[in-house]
Protein backbone atom coordinates (compact mmCIF):
# COMPACT_ATOMS: atom_id res chain seq x y z
CA UNK A 1 0.00 0.00 0.00
CA UNK A 2 2.86 2.23 0.77
CA UNK A 3 3.28 6.05 2.69
CA UNK A 4 -0.37 7.51 3.66
CA UNK A 5 -0.30 10.47 1.33
CA UNK A 6 -2.73 13.47 1.76
CA UNK A 7 -3.48 16.79 -0.28
CA UNK A 8 -2.24 19.90 0.77
CA UNK A 9 -2.64 22.42 -2.04
CA UNK A 10 -5.07 22.88 -4.86
CA UNK A 11 -6.31 25.32 -7.92
CA UNK A 12 -8.76 25.30 -10.57
CA UNK A 13 -8.93 28.26 -13.36
CA UNK A 14 -12.23 29.32 -14.42
CA UNK A 15 -13.28 26.63 -17.11
CA UNK A 16 -14.84 27.86 -20.40
CA UNK A 17 -14.00 29.48 -23.81
CA UNK A 18 -10.73 30.96 -22.68
CA UNK A 19 -9.64 33.10 -25.74
CA UNK A 20 -7.59 35.17 -23.49
CA UNK A 21 -4.90 33.09 -22.01
CA UNK A 22 -2.76 30.44 -23.86
CA UNK A 23 -1.66 26.85 -22.72
CA UNK A 24 0.92 27.58 -20.43
CA UNK A 25 -1.01 30.93 -18.72
CA UNK A 26 -4.32 28.83 -18.06
CA UNK A 27 -2.02 25.69 -16.50
CA UNK A 28 -0.55 28.60 -14.53
CA UNK A 29 -3.45 29.94 -12.77
CA UNK A 30 -4.13 26.72 -10.85
CA UNK A 31 -1.30 26.44 -10.29
CA UNK A 32 -0.40 29.75 -8.50
CA UNK A 33 -3.86 29.15 -6.41
CA UNK A 34 -2.09 25.56 -5.59
CA UNK A 35 1.12 27.28 -4.55
CA UNK A 36 -0.79 29.71 -2.31
CA UNK A 37 -3.63 27.17 -0.87
CA UNK A 38 -0.20 24.89 0.22
CA UNK A 39 1.41 27.91 1.31
CA UNK A 40 4.69 26.60 -0.44
CA UNK A 41 6.41 27.00 -3.48
CA UNK A 42 8.50 25.49 -6.65
CA UNK A 43 11.79 24.48 -4.88
CA UNK A 44 9.52 22.45 -2.32
CA UNK A 45 8.48 20.32 -5.04
CA UNK A 46 10.21 17.11 -5.92
CA UNK A 47 7.85 15.95 -8.66
CA UNK A 48 5.79 16.95 -11.42
CA UNK A 49 3.17 15.13 -13.74
CA UNK A 50 1.10 16.96 -16.31
CA UNK A 51 -2.08 15.36 -17.47
CA UNK A 52 -3.40 16.66 -21.01
CA UNK A 53 -5.21 15.01 -23.65
CA UNK A 54 -3.44 17.39 -26.08
CA UNK A 55 -4.81 16.81 -29.49
CA UNK A 56 -7.15 20.11 -29.73
CA UNK A 57 -4.67 22.21 -29.19
CA UNK A 58 -1.90 23.81 -30.79
CA UNK A 59 0.76 22.55 -28.39
CA UNK A 60 0.77 18.73 -28.98
CA UNK A 61 3.11 18.19 -26.54
CA UNK A 62 2.44 20.68 -23.40
CA UNK A 63 4.44 19.26 -20.57
CA UNK A 64 7.81 21.07 -20.96
CA UNK A 65 6.24 24.14 -22.10
CA UNK A 66 3.82 24.61 -18.93
CA UNK A 67 6.63 23.11 -16.77
CA UNK A 68 9.05 26.58 -18.40
CA UNK A 69 6.04 29.30 -17.58
CA UNK A 70 5.63 28.06 -13.71
CA UNK A 71 8.71 27.77 -13.23
CA UNK A 72 8.92 24.18 -12.70
CA UNK A 73 11.69 23.17 -15.57
CA UNK A 74 13.63 20.36 -14.27
CA UNK A 75 10.64 18.49 -12.06
CA UNK A 76 8.49 17.57 -14.89
CA UNK A 77 9.60 14.08 -16.70
CA UNK A 78 6.36 13.41 -18.44
CA UNK A 79 2.50 14.06 -19.50
CA UNK A 80 -0.06 11.26 -19.02
CA UNK A 81 -3.13 10.90 -20.94
CA UNK A 82 -6.01 8.50 -20.73
CA UNK A 83 -8.81 10.59 -22.31
CA UNK A 84 -11.19 11.99 -20.44
CA UNK A 85 -9.48 10.44 -17.36
CA UNK A 86 -6.50 12.25 -17.78
CA UNK A 87 -6.96 14.17 -14.66
CA UNK A 88 -7.07 11.09 -12.23
CA UNK A 89 -4.59 9.33 -14.31
CA UNK A 90 -1.82 12.65 -13.23
CA UNK A 91 -3.24 12.04 -9.94
CA UNK A 92 -2.62 8.51 -9.41
CA UNK A 93 0.65 9.19 -10.40
CA UNK A 94 1.53 11.94 -8.81
CA UNK A 95 0.11 9.92 -5.39
CA UNK A 96 2.01 6.67 -6.97
CA UNK A 97 5.21 8.92 -6.23
CA UNK A 98 4.61 9.87 -3.16
CA UNK A 99 3.17 6.57 -1.60
CA UNK A 100 5.95 4.98 -3.11
CA UNK A 101 9.19 7.27 -1.62
CA UNK A 102 10.43 8.40 -4.65
CA UNK A 103 8.52 11.99 -3.74
CA UNK A 104 7.93 14.04 -0.51
CA UNK A 105 5.79 16.28 -2.35
CA UNK A 106 4.32 15.92 -5.60
CA UNK A 107 2.16 17.68 -7.71
CA UNK A 108 -0.36 16.80 -10.50
CA UNK A 109 -1.61 19.53 -13.06
CA UNK A 110 -4.40 19.17 -15.12
CA UNK A 111 -4.86 21.44 -18.73
CA UNK A 112 -6.30 21.56 -22.21
CA UNK A 113 -7.04 23.98 -24.06
CA UNK A 114 -9.56 21.99 -26.58
CA UNK A 115 -11.24 25.54 -28.01
CA UNK A 116 -7.91 26.02 -30.43
CA UNK A 117 -9.70 23.46 -33.42
CA UNK A 118 -13.50 24.27 -34.13
CA UNK A 119 -16.02 22.19 -33.53
CA UNK A 120 -15.80 20.04 -36.31
CA UNK A 121 -12.31 18.79 -35.54
CA UNK A 122 -12.83 18.17 -32.19
CA UNK A 123 -15.57 16.07 -32.56
CA UNK A 124 -13.49 13.93 -35.04
CA UNK A 125 -11.18 13.42 -32.50
CA UNK A 126 -13.76 13.15 -29.83
CA UNK A 127 -15.68 10.04 -32.16
CA UNK A 128 -12.04 8.04 -32.44
CA UNK A 129 -12.43 7.61 -28.60
CA UNK A 130 -12.98 4.41 -29.03
CA UNK A 131 -11.43 1.64 -31.87
CA UNK A 132 -11.20 3.97 -35.07
CA UNK A 133 -10.27 0.81 -37.26
CA UNK A 134 -12.77 -1.14 -36.60
CA UNK A 135 -15.95 1.01 -35.54
CA UNK A 136 -15.76 4.86 -36.54
CA UNK A 137 -14.23 3.82 -39.85
CA UNK A 138 -16.83 1.85 -41.22
CA UNK A 139 -20.37 3.18 -39.05
CA UNK A 140 -19.45 7.01 -38.13
CA UNK A 141 -19.61 7.04 -34.59
CA UNK A 142 -19.79 10.15 -32.64
CA UNK A 143 -18.47 10.07 -28.94
CA UNK A 144 -22.57 10.89 -28.02
CA UNK A 145 -22.83 7.93 -29.70
CA UNK A 146 -21.20 5.67 -27.59
CA UNK A 147 -22.89 7.12 -24.56
CA UNK A 148 -26.44 6.89 -26.45
CA UNK A 149 -25.87 3.06 -26.40
CA UNK A 150 -25.81 3.17 -23.10
CA UNK A 151 -28.54 5.52 -22.70
CA UNK A 152 -30.76 3.49 -24.85
CA UNK A 153 -30.20 -0.10 -23.24
CA UNK A 154 -30.66 1.55 -19.90
CA UNK A 155 -34.42 3.16 -21.03
CA UNK A 156 -34.81 -0.31 -22.42
CA UNK A 157 -33.85 -2.43 -19.36
CA UNK A 158 -34.92 -0.61 -16.78
CA UNK A 159 -37.57 1.62 -18.02
CA UNK A 160 -35.23 5.05 -17.13
CA UNK A 161 -37.10 7.87 -19.21
CA UNK A 162 -35.12 10.76 -20.99
CA UNK A 163 -37.04 13.48 -18.69
CA UNK A 164 -34.85 11.63 -15.90
CA UNK A 165 -31.71 12.75 -17.75
CA UNK A 166 -32.90 15.94 -18.29
CA UNK A 167 -32.89 16.45 -14.29
CA UNK A 168 -29.44 15.83 -14.26
CA UNK A 169 -28.68 18.95 -17.08
CA UNK A 170 -30.98 21.19 -14.42
CA UNK A 171 -29.07 19.77 -11.54
CA UNK A 172 -25.68 20.39 -12.83
CA UNK A 173 -27.07 23.86 -14.53
CA UNK A 174 -28.08 25.12 -11.19
CA UNK A 175 -25.43 24.37 -9.18
CA UNK A 176 -22.45 25.60 -12.01
CA UNK A 177 -24.62 29.38 -11.99
CA UNK A 178 -23.99 29.51 -8.34
CA UNK A 179 -19.90 28.71 -9.16
CA UNK A 180 -18.68 31.68 -10.76
CA UNK A 181 -15.51 29.32 -11.69
CA UNK A 182 -17.94 27.19 -13.97
CA UNK A 183 -18.79 27.45 -18.00
CA UNK A 184 -21.94 27.87 -17.63
CA UNK A 185 -24.04 30.24 -15.44
CA UNK A 186 -27.00 30.29 -15.89
CA UNK A 187 -30.29 27.77 -15.03
CA UNK A 188 -32.00 25.49 -17.39
CA UNK A 189 -35.39 23.40 -17.30
CA UNK A 190 -36.25 19.96 -18.20
CA UNK A 191 -38.11 21.53 -21.25
CA UNK A 192 -35.02 23.12 -22.59
CA UNK A 193 -33.40 19.85 -22.12
CA UNK A 194 -36.17 17.91 -23.93
CA UNK A 195 -36.62 20.48 -26.60
CA UNK A 196 -32.96 20.86 -27.53
CA UNK A 197 -31.79 18.97 -31.13
CA UNK A 198 -30.65 15.40 -30.98
CA UNK A 199 -27.27 14.92 -31.18
CA UNK A 200 -27.20 10.52 -31.22
CA UNK A 201 -30.50 10.11 -30.33
CA UNK A 202 -31.55 9.87 -27.37
CA UNK A 203 -28.92 12.00 -26.25
CA UNK A 204 -29.80 15.72 -27.01
CA UNK A 205 -27.58 18.89 -27.17
CA UNK A 206 -28.39 19.67 -23.01
CA UNK A 207 -27.38 16.14 -22.32
CA UNK A 208 -24.11 16.62 -23.55
CA UNK A 209 -21.03 18.44 -21.65
CA UNK A 210 -19.51 21.44 -23.46
CA UNK A 211 -16.05 21.51 -25.18
CA UNK A 212 -14.13 23.79 -22.20
CA UNK A 213 -10.67 24.86 -21.51
CA UNK A 214 -9.57 25.11 -18.18
CA UNK A 215 -7.07 23.60 -15.73
CA UNK A 216 -6.98 22.34 -12.19
CA UNK A 217 -3.70 21.24 -9.55
CA UNK A 218 -3.51 19.59 -6.59
CA UNK A 219 -0.61 19.28 -4.59
CA UNK A 220 0.57 15.73 -2.61
CA UNK A 221 2.43 14.77 0.09
CA UNK A 222 3.72 12.52 2.74
CA UNK A 223 2.43 12.20 6.15
CA UNK A 224 5.79 13.40 7.73
CA UNK A 225 6.07 16.29 5.45
CA UNK A 226 2.45 17.20 6.13
CA UNK A 227 3.62 17.18 9.78
CA UNK A 228 6.88 18.76 9.29
CA UNK A 229 4.55 21.87 7.45
CA UNK A 230 2.23 21.75 9.90
CA UNK A 231 -0.50 21.68 7.43
CA UNK A 232 -3.66 22.11 9.64
CA UNK A 233 -5.89 20.67 7.26
CA UNK A 234 -5.00 17.94 5.03
CA UNK A 235 -7.29 15.92 2.90
CA UNK A 236 -6.21 12.13 3.32
CA UNK A 237 -6.27 9.69 0.04
CA UNK A 238 -8.18 6.88 1.77
CA UNK A 239 -8.47 5.00 -1.10
CA UNK A 240 -8.15 4.65 -5.04
CA UNK A 241 -8.97 2.33 -7.42
CA UNK A 242 -8.63 2.03 -11.15
CA UNK A 243 -9.53 -0.57 -14.22
CA UNK A 244 -10.34 -0.19 -17.88
CA UNK A 245 -12.49 -2.15 -20.00
CA UNK A 246 -12.55 -3.33 -24.00
CA UNK A 247 -11.98 -0.63 -26.55
CA UNK A 248 -14.51 -2.42 -28.96
CA UNK A 249 -17.64 -1.32 -27.06
CA UNK A 250 -20.19 -4.65 -28.79
CA UNK A 251 -17.10 -6.60 -26.82
CA UNK A 252 -18.20 -5.61 -23.25
CA UNK A 253 -21.30 -7.62 -23.36
CA UNK A 254 -23.67 -5.86 -21.28
CA UNK A 255 -24.49 -1.73 -21.88
CA UNK A 256 -26.55 -0.47 -18.90
CA UNK A 257 -22.96 0.04 -16.54
CA UNK A 258 -19.33 0.99 -17.15
CA UNK A 259 -17.65 -2.58 -15.75
CA UNK A 260 -14.49 -0.44 -15.47
CA UNK A 261 -16.32 2.07 -12.26
CA UNK A 262 -17.68 -1.10 -10.89
CA UNK A 263 -14.21 -2.88 -10.40
CA UNK A 264 -12.75 0.84 -9.74
CA UNK A 265 -14.89 1.60 -6.87
CA UNK A 266 -14.61 -2.20 -5.40
CA UNK A 267 -10.79 -1.26 -4.80
CA UNK A 268 -11.48 1.94 -3.54
CA UNK A 269 -14.12 0.54 -0.80
CA UNK A 270 -12.10 -2.26 -0.12
CA UNK A 271 -9.13 0.01 0.37
CA UNK A 272 -10.47 2.72 2.42
CA UNK A 273 -12.74 0.14 4.19
CA UNK A 274 -15.90 2.26 4.30
CA UNK A 275 -18.84 1.42 1.93
CA UNK A 276 -21.23 3.36 -0.94
CA UNK A 277 -23.19 4.40 2.08
CA UNK A 278 -20.51 6.23 3.84
CA UNK A 279 -20.00 8.75 0.84
CA UNK A 280 -21.69 11.88 1.83
CA UNK A 281 -20.04 14.07 -1.04
CA UNK A 282 -19.26 12.63 -4.17
CA UNK A 283 -18.34 14.12 -8.20
CA UNK A 284 -19.54 11.61 -10.90
CA UNK A 285 -18.67 11.33 -14.04
CA UNK A 286 -21.15 13.16 -16.53
CA UNK A 287 -19.81 13.57 -19.68
CA UNK A 288 -23.96 12.88 -20.64
CA UNK A 289 -26.56 12.86 -18.53
CA UNK A 290 -26.82 8.89 -18.63
CA UNK A 291 -23.24 8.79 -17.21
CA UNK A 292 -24.02 10.27 -13.84
CA UNK A 293 -27.21 7.93 -13.87
CA UNK A 294 -25.01 4.88 -14.50
CA UNK A 295 -22.58 6.46 -11.73
CA UNK A 296 -25.14 6.14 -8.67
CA UNK A 297 -25.44 2.64 -9.64
CA UNK A 298 -22.35 1.70 -10.60
CA UNK A 299 -20.72 3.42 -7.28
CA UNK A 300 -23.43 1.55 -5.42
CA UNK A 301 -25.48 4.82 -4.20
CA UNK A 302 -28.33 3.23 -5.67
CA UNK A 303 -29.22 -0.32 -6.86
CA UNK A 304 -28.63 -1.13 -10.73
CA UNK A 305 -31.72 0.11 -12.41
CA UNK A 306 -32.88 2.98 -9.35
CA UNK A 307 -30.60 5.45 -10.74
CA UNK A 308 -33.47 7.39 -12.15
CA UNK A 309 -35.36 6.86 -9.17
CA UNK A 310 -32.17 8.38 -7.26
CA UNK A 311 -32.30 11.85 -9.19
CA UNK A 312 -35.90 12.16 -9.08
CA UNK A 313 -36.16 11.66 -5.81
CA UNK A 314 -33.19 14.56 -5.15
CA UNK A 315 -30.95 12.31 -3.02
CA UNK A 316 -28.20 13.58 -5.68
CA UNK A 317 -28.94 17.18 -4.26
CA UNK A 318 -27.01 19.57 -1.98
CA UNK A 319 -28.65 18.23 1.79
CA UNK A 320 -29.30 14.76 -0.06
CA UNK A 321 -28.04 11.49 0.76
CA UNK A 322 -24.89 12.11 -1.62
CA UNK A 323 -24.28 15.56 -2.45
CA UNK A 324 -23.58 14.75 -6.34
CA UNK A 325 -21.24 17.15 -8.59
CA UNK A 326 -22.40 20.60 -6.67
CA UNK A 327 -19.62 22.57 -8.11
CA UNK A 328 -21.71 21.89 -11.56
CA UNK A 329 -20.46 19.14 -12.92
CA UNK A 330 -18.47 18.31 -16.47
CA UNK A 331 -22.22 18.49 -17.64
CA UNK A 332 -21.82 22.60 -16.68
CA UNK A 333 -19.05 23.41 -14.73
CA UNK A 334 -17.18 22.04 -18.21
CA UNK A 335 -15.21 19.14 -19.39
CA UNK A 336 -11.29 20.00 -20.28
CA UNK A 337 -10.61 16.65 -20.38
CA UNK A 338 -6.82 17.12 -18.59
CA UNK A 339 -8.12 19.23 -16.02
CA UNK A 340 -11.34 17.52 -14.99
CA UNK A 341 -10.48 14.80 -12.49
CA UNK A 342 -8.00 17.24 -10.45
CA UNK A 343 -10.90 19.65 -10.75
CA UNK A 344 -13.07 17.19 -9.15
CA UNK A 345 -10.13 16.40 -6.38
CA UNK A 346 -10.69 20.08 -5.61
CA UNK A 347 -14.22 20.03 -5.37
CA UNK A 348 -14.23 17.21 -3.04
CA UNK A 349 -11.47 18.88 -1.35
CA UNK A 350 -12.98 22.39 -0.79
CA UNK A 351 -16.23 20.43 0.35
CA UNK A 352 -14.24 18.55 3.10
CA UNK A 353 -12.57 21.31 4.50
CA UNK A 354 -16.08 23.10 4.79
CA UNK A 355 -14.64 25.84 1.73
CA UNK A 356 -17.49 25.20 -0.29
CA UNK A 357 -19.94 28.50 0.44
CA UNK A 358 -22.96 28.19 -0.43
CA UNK A 359 -22.24 25.19 -2.51
CA UNK A 360 -21.57 23.35 0.82
CA UNK A 361 -22.69 19.51 1.39
CA UNK A 362 -23.70 19.36 5.25
CA UNK A 363 -20.94 16.70 6.71
CA UNK A 364 -21.02 14.53 9.05
CA UNK A 365 -18.08 11.87 8.94
CA UNK A 366 -16.36 13.93 6.33
CA UNK A 367 -15.78 11.43 3.60
CA UNK A 368 -15.89 11.98 -0.17
CA UNK A 369 -15.56 10.44 -3.46
CA UNK A 370 -14.09 11.24 -6.67
CA UNK A 371 -15.55 9.08 -9.78
CA UNK A 372 -13.40 9.81 -13.03
CA UNK A 373 -14.00 7.90 -16.63
CA UNK A 374 -11.94 7.84 -19.61
CA UNK A 375 -13.23 7.73 -23.19
CA UNK A 376 -17.02 5.67 -22.88
CA UNK A 377 -15.69 3.55 -19.77
CA UNK A 378 -12.43 2.51 -21.28
CA UNK A 379 -11.07 3.30 -18.02
CA UNK A 380 -12.43 4.62 -15.07
CA UNK A 381 -10.77 5.94 -11.57
CA UNK A 382 -12.15 6.35 -7.86
CA UNK A 383 -10.83 8.14 -4.95
CA UNK A 384 -12.05 8.06 -1.78
CA UNK A 385 -10.37 11.19 0.50
CA UNK A 386 -11.23 11.69 4.46
CA UNK A 387 -10.51 14.67 6.51
CA UNK B 1 -6.60 39.72 -27.31
CA UNK B 2 -5.99 38.70 -30.65
CA UNK B 3 -6.49 35.50 -32.41
CA UNK B 4 -4.82 34.72 -34.91
CA UNK B 5 -4.81 31.35 -37.18
CA UNK B 6 -1.54 28.84 -36.31
CA UNK B 7 -0.24 26.64 -39.16
CA UNK B 8 -2.87 24.19 -39.20
CA UNK B 9 -1.92 20.79 -39.13
CA UNK B 10 -3.18 18.00 -41.47
CA UNK B 11 -3.13 14.45 -40.73
CA UNK B 12 -2.76 11.66 -43.51
CA UNK B 13 -3.11 7.75 -42.70
CA UNK B 14 -2.88 4.71 -44.23
CA UNK B 15 -4.16 1.72 -42.63
CA UNK B 16 -4.38 -2.00 -42.96
CA UNK B 17 -7.04 -4.48 -43.10
CA UNK B 18 -6.92 -8.59 -43.50
CA UNK B 19 -7.66 -9.50 -46.97
CA UNK B 20 -9.70 -12.20 -46.40
CA UNK B 21 -12.10 -10.19 -44.43
CA UNK B 22 -12.89 -7.10 -46.87
CA UNK B 23 -13.19 -9.48 -49.70
CA UNK B 24 -16.24 -11.97 -47.51
CA UNK B 25 -17.60 -7.91 -46.96
CA UNK B 26 -17.99 -8.05 -50.74
CA UNK B 27 -19.54 -10.95 -50.69
CA UNK B 28 -22.09 -9.77 -47.81
CA UNK B 29 -20.50 -12.09 -45.31
CA UNK B 30 -18.83 -11.75 -41.87
CA UNK B 31 -15.61 -13.56 -40.99
CA UNK B 32 -14.15 -13.55 -37.54
CA UNK B 33 -10.83 -15.52 -36.28
CA UNK B 34 -10.57 -18.89 -34.47
CA UNK B 35 -7.85 -20.59 -33.25
CA UNK B 36 -7.12 -23.42 -34.37
CA UNK B 37 -5.10 -24.27 -31.11
CA UNK B 38 -7.53 -23.70 -28.18
CA UNK B 39 -10.68 -22.56 -30.67
CA UNK B 40 -11.34 -19.07 -29.04
CA UNK B 41 -13.20 -16.77 -31.64
CA UNK B 42 -11.91 -12.91 -32.51
CA UNK B 43 -13.73 -10.07 -33.51
CA UNK B 44 -12.43 -8.07 -34.50
CA UNK B 45 -10.47 -10.80 -36.08
CA UNK B 46 -6.61 -11.19 -34.34
CA UNK B 47 -4.10 -12.67 -35.71
CA UNK B 48 -2.59 -13.55 -32.51
CA UNK B 49 -4.22 -15.85 -29.79
CA UNK B 50 -3.92 -14.33 -27.02
CA UNK B 51 -5.79 -16.80 -24.94
CA UNK B 52 -3.36 -20.04 -25.31
CA UNK B 53 -0.09 -17.73 -26.87
CA UNK B 54 0.01 -19.59 -30.23
CA UNK B 55 -0.70 -17.63 -34.05
CA UNK B 56 -1.73 -20.43 -35.75
CA UNK B 57 -5.84 -19.09 -36.71
CA UNK B 58 -8.31 -19.79 -39.54
CA UNK B 59 -10.84 -17.21 -40.74
CA UNK B 60 -14.60 -18.28 -39.31
CA UNK B 61 -18.06 -17.30 -41.00
CA UNK B 62 -20.17 -15.37 -38.00
CA UNK B 63 -23.67 -16.34 -37.68
CA UNK B 64 -25.96 -13.91 -39.53
CA UNK B 65 -29.21 -14.12 -37.28
CA UNK B 66 -28.46 -11.86 -34.27
CA UNK B 67 -30.14 -9.55 -31.51
CA UNK B 68 -29.94 -6.03 -31.24
CA UNK B 69 -28.63 -5.15 -27.60
CA UNK B 70 -28.73 -1.79 -28.36
CA UNK B 71 -28.33 1.22 -30.93
CA UNK B 72 -28.07 4.97 -31.41
CA UNK B 73 -29.62 7.16 -34.22
CA UNK B 74 -26.63 9.92 -35.48
CA UNK B 75 -27.87 13.08 -36.17
CA UNK B 76 -24.56 15.15 -35.94
CA UNK B 77 -22.31 13.39 -38.04
CA UNK B 78 -18.85 13.54 -37.92
CA UNK B 79 -16.11 14.15 -40.33
CA UNK B 80 -15.87 11.46 -43.77
CA UNK B 81 -19.83 11.04 -43.07
CA UNK B 82 -21.64 14.36 -43.29
CA UNK B 83 -22.98 14.07 -46.70
CA UNK B 84 -25.09 10.69 -45.18
CA UNK B 85 -28.20 11.10 -43.95
CA UNK B 86 -29.11 9.93 -40.22
CA UNK B 87 -28.01 6.19 -39.81
CA UNK B 88 -28.86 4.00 -37.05
CA UNK B 89 -25.78 2.13 -35.44
CA UNK B 90 -26.53 -0.61 -33.61
CA UNK B 91 -24.85 -3.06 -31.36
CA UNK B 92 -25.51 -7.35 -31.96
CA UNK B 93 -24.96 -10.39 -30.56
CA UNK B 94 -25.36 -13.03 -32.95
CA UNK B 95 -26.50 -16.44 -32.66
CA UNK B 96 -23.35 -17.86 -31.95
CA UNK B 97 -22.60 -15.39 -28.93
CA UNK B 98 -20.39 -13.00 -30.63
CA UNK B 99 -20.78 -8.90 -30.72
CA UNK B 100 -20.51 -6.74 -33.23
CA UNK B 101 -21.19 -3.34 -34.18
CA UNK B 102 -23.57 -2.89 -37.40
CA UNK B 103 -25.38 0.00 -39.15
CA UNK B 104 -29.55 -0.81 -38.88
CA UNK B 105 -32.07 -1.01 -41.67
CA UNK B 106 -35.81 -1.32 -40.71
CA UNK B 107 -36.97 0.03 -37.64
CA UNK B 108 -34.83 -0.46 -34.59
CA UNK B 109 -35.83 -1.76 -31.14
CA UNK B 110 -33.69 -3.22 -28.19
CA UNK B 111 -34.23 -7.04 -28.89
CA UNK B 112 -35.81 -7.15 -32.24
CA UNK B 113 -33.92 -10.04 -34.86
CA UNK B 114 -31.64 -9.12 -37.67
CA UNK B 115 -30.08 -10.52 -40.18
CA UNK B 116 -26.74 -10.11 -40.80
CA UNK B 117 -25.21 -9.01 -44.20
CA UNK B 118 -23.01 -6.31 -45.36
CA UNK B 119 -23.97 -3.41 -47.80
CA UNK B 120 -20.33 -4.60 -49.78
CA UNK B 121 -18.15 -2.35 -47.17
CA UNK B 122 -19.54 -2.39 -43.55
CA UNK B 123 -22.05 -4.52 -41.21
CA UNK B 124 -25.80 -4.03 -41.88
CA UNK B 125 -28.17 -5.64 -39.49
CA UNK B 126 -31.79 -5.81 -41.34
CA UNK B 127 -34.51 -5.88 -38.68
CA UNK B 128 -36.80 -8.96 -39.69
CA UNK B 129 -39.18 -8.56 -36.34
ZN1 LIG C 1 -5.59 -20.04 -28.67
Amino acid sequence: MGRKVGIIGVGNSRFGKRDDVSVQELAWESIKEAFEDSGITQKDIDFVVVGSTAYRGVELYPAPIVAEYSGLTGKVPMRVEAMCATGLAAALTAYTAVASGLADIAMAVGVDKMTEVDTATSLAIGGRGGNYQWEYHFYGTTFPTYYAFYATRHMAVYGTTEEQMALVAVKAHKYASQNPKAHFQKPITVEDVLKSRVISWPIKLLDSCPISDGSATVIFASEEKIKELKIDTPVWISGIGYANDYAYIAKRGEWTGFRATQLAARQAYEMAKVGPNDIEVATVHDAFTIAEIMGYEDLGFVEKGKGGKFIEEGQSEKGGKVGVNLFGGLKAKGHPLGATGLSMIYEITKQLREEAGNLQQPLKNYIGLVHNVGGTGHFAYVMILRR
Amino acid sequence: MMQIDAIPLELKYRIKYPDEFIQALKKGEILATKCKNCGAVYFPPQRDCTNCGKSDMEWIKLDNEGEIMTYSIVVQKPQGFEDKGNYVIGIVKTKDNNFLMAWIIGEPKVGAKVRLTTDGYRLIGEVIG
